[in-house]
């Protein structure tokens, strides 16, 4: 400001670019005043009714945030093949695509690129590719039945896919990992033991390590698959398994074998498979330790 | 709005004035507005400021040096405590200087110093002070502030049982 | 006392028009579900950005514990939704809402296809839209491989093979998503980046845009 210049005075900003200029041209559209029906102010009698929804939709959001917690695996394993791998339900339709005979395999560009790219890119381009005056859905057949066709088809192999994984997921008795881990959780919680983490609980320590049922018979017999330690490996760990299974139980798994478990009544004796069964029921959290 | 100023006046009672129909729409506006706001950053203020509320750990006891070895002379012991770090556990390492005060009991001072945090020596400057290299700091044998420093050095929970000392979670000094 | 202050601004920067170009604007008839039920459709566009900002709140408090570390990173999880105070909540929040999220701009997009609404003279805010709606689909990409579990893991491996398919430079952009030969370590930071950085960043810009659009043109007038 300058020297003896009223501070009272109201400032004046010359060169307003935030002044409209009049002359508008066509492209912008009539005042709201000239549409026909009431208007209101943005703020507050609009804004409140947008509000009013919002709030609706807040509580129905939240309600659904506690009722059903976000859904946590077991941690990233490559190998893992115990394991159907699915995108969130947005992708799924893509997903299903790439399992078309023509979208896969040689074609898979089709799949990968063309058929989305030409989806997504009329969809970008819709302006210019539906250019009339018309706006009403009914009275633009072919823009309003490409769009329809386009939801039904995404619909229809969204819908697929997952029919397909509950499928997949009862013919080979997989539970998904997360409802698996809340249910373990769930478990362990009832029985007043910490809530296990994935990854981080610890196998209890192995009892009677010097017993002949485990340095003779279990290591040259099963390690190759339970892990040198008995921790687990292709077949689940067997420390602590005699919390789970009783004697008789586990010596009928090993006679007979049991899922991806050979049957062993040809390998060892009965006296070893007894040996062993007692061995291993004898493996239990407390007597570790 | 004229229009919807005219109907009200229309319905509304002449008398009866508090309050007019756009100071309630910003209120119902206001409070609808903060109800949207504080269901949604409520639970994320909690959840971010859970670290202030969470219940602290005490800390267990742990096995360092045999009793007969303590002496009238702060010595530096080592040993291991398991933290729970958020999702990360680990062994830290910790220091103390164990020693026994003249009434004979055994304590243990933290290395810790009371000015900015650095990790204090004992002997290092002088031979019977504990001296802090960051800005020269320094306390006497039972961690009394000599310079520097606002406060005495913290102390360790000290038991003893069967022969060995045996050190717990840090307290305020209780010798000066 | 903020009359005073709000004076004092005002009298510097002239903010008055600003927001009152905002908030005194007339709403017409026909997008107000208050006459007509059937305008609700017109509050879709409302409430993606009303999840947009509960997406962006979550999300900065959810990197307050979160770790992109693939030694780490799930068990971070783990801790922030079950050891934390309402960390189930708030990466509830963040979770539904990115499906919401969609679900709501999805609405939004065929509001606007079915009533026309992108013509003359709206053409550039439509292809706006429908970047934000591209971007949207990489921030759920790009964050679901972050808890680092099994689905993670897996459903990012695929998207990055549907990625190389691209003909001529589908390795290179394999390399550039991966950051190495398998995804792993500098995957997740990567993704971490992309996710909190730069799509956010590409999000906020392109929403200026579209509401500045609007402002500029208006709502589509009714049919």
């Amino acid at each position: 400001m300058e020297k003896g210049h009223d501070t009272k005075e109201k400032i004046v900003y010359v060169g307003d670019s935030r002044i409209r200029k009049r002359d508008r041209s066509a492209n912008v559209p009539q005042d709201y005043s000239s549409y026909p029906g009431k208007t209101e102010a943005f703020v507050p009698n609009f804004l409140l009714k947008e509000w009013m929804v919002g709030v609706v939709v807040l509580v129905g959001f939240l309600t659904l945030t506690i009722a059903e917690p976000a859904p946590l695996g077991y941690p990233a394993d490559p190998l893992n093949t115990n394991f159907i791998p699915m995108p969130d339900w947005y992708f799924l339709f893509l997903y299903q695509l790439l399992k078309m005979p023509y979208t896969s395999g040689d074609y898979v560009l089709l799949g990968t690129i063309a058929i989305p790219g030409i989806a997504f890119g009329a969809m970008l381009l819709a302006p210019w590719l539906d250019r009339g005056p018309e706006r009403r859905f009914y009275r633009r057949p072919i823009a309003s039945s490409l769009m329809i066709v386009s939801l039904v088809a995404c619909t229809y192999l969204t819908w697929e896919a997952w029919t397909h994984y509950q499928e997949e997921l009862e013919k080979n008795g997989i539970i998904p990992e997360h409802h698996e881990r809340r249910m373990m959780a769930e478990e362990a919680v009832k029985q007043g033991k910490p809530r296990p983490v994935p990854g981080k609980d610890t196998l209890p320590a192995i009892v009677a390590a010097d017993d002949p049922a485990f340095t003779n018979i279990i290591q040259a017999q099963c390690i190759s698959c339970h892990g040198t330690e008995l921790e687990g490996g292709v077949g689940p760990a067997l420390r602590g398994i005699g919390d789970r299974m009783g004697k008789e139980e586990i010596a009928e798994i090993i006679t007979n074998g049991r899922g991806g478990m050979p049957a062993y009544a040809n390998i060892l004796t009965a006296e070893e498979i007894d040996q062993v069964a007692e061995w291993l029921a004898k493996q239990k959290e407390e007597a570790a330790g | 709005m004229d229009h919807d100023q005219q109907q009200e006046s229309a319905h509304a009672p002449a008398r009866r004035r508090e309050m007019t129909r756009r100071q309630f729409l910003s209120y119902t506006l206001g409070g609808a507005g903060a109800f949207m706001v504080g269901g949604t950053i409520l639970p994320m203020i909690r959840f971010a400021i859970d670290p202030l509320l969470a219940e602290k750990q005490q800390g267990e006891f742990v096995k360092v040096i045999e009793a007969s070895k303590v002496t009238s002379e702060p010595q530096p012991v080592e040993f291991e405590v398991f933290t729970v770090d958020g999702w990360h556990e680990s062994k830290r390492k910790m220091r103390a200087f164990v020693a026994r005060g003249d009434d004979g009991r055994i304590y243990a001072l933290s290395p810790v110093c009371k000015h900015l945090g650095c990790t204090v020596d004992w002997a290092t400057h002088d031979p019977n002070e504990f001296f802090c290299p960051c800005h020269g700091a320094r306390y006497t044998r039972d961690g009394e502030v000599l310079a520097v420093a606002r406060g005495p050095l913290d102390e360790y929970e000290v038991r003893e049982e069967n022969g060995w000392v045996y050190l717990g979670s840090l307290k305020p000094n209780s010798r000066v | 006392m903020f009359k005073a202050i709000y004076n004092w601004i005002d009298e510097r920067l002239d903010i008055t028009p600003m927001w009152r170009d905002i908030a005194d604007h007339e709403v017409p008839e026909h997008v107000n579900p208050a006459h007509h039920f059937s305008a609700f459709v017109y509050c879709f566009g409302g409430l993606t950005f009303f999840f947009t900002v509960i997406q962006i709140l979550s999300g900065m408090f959810l990197t307050m514990y979160y770790v992109p570390d693939i030694q780490n990173a799930y068990y971070s999880v783990d801790y922030l939704q079950h050891q934390v105070a309402f960390g189930g909540i708030v990466r509830g929040l963040h979770h539904w809402g990115a499906s919401l999220v969609i679900v709501m701009m999805f609405l939004h997009a065929l509001r606007v296809f079915f009533t026309g609404s992108y013509k003359h003279p709206r053409e550039m805010n439509w292809v706006v839209g429908m970047l934000l709606f591209f971007v949207m689909l990489g921030l759920g990409f790009t964050g679901y491989l972050l808890p680092w579990d099994n689905k993670a893991y897996f459903a990012t491996k695929v998207g990055i093979e549907i990625a190389s398919t691209i003909p001529w430079i589908g390795d290179d952009i394999k390399m550039l998503l991966q950051g190495g030969d398998t995804p792993g370590a500098v995957t997740l930071a990567r993704f971490f980046a992309i996710h909190v950085f730069f799509l956010p960043g590409a999000l906020l810009t392109l929403l200026a845009v579209h509401f500045y659009m609007i402002r500029k043109q208006g709502i589509s007038g009714p049919l």
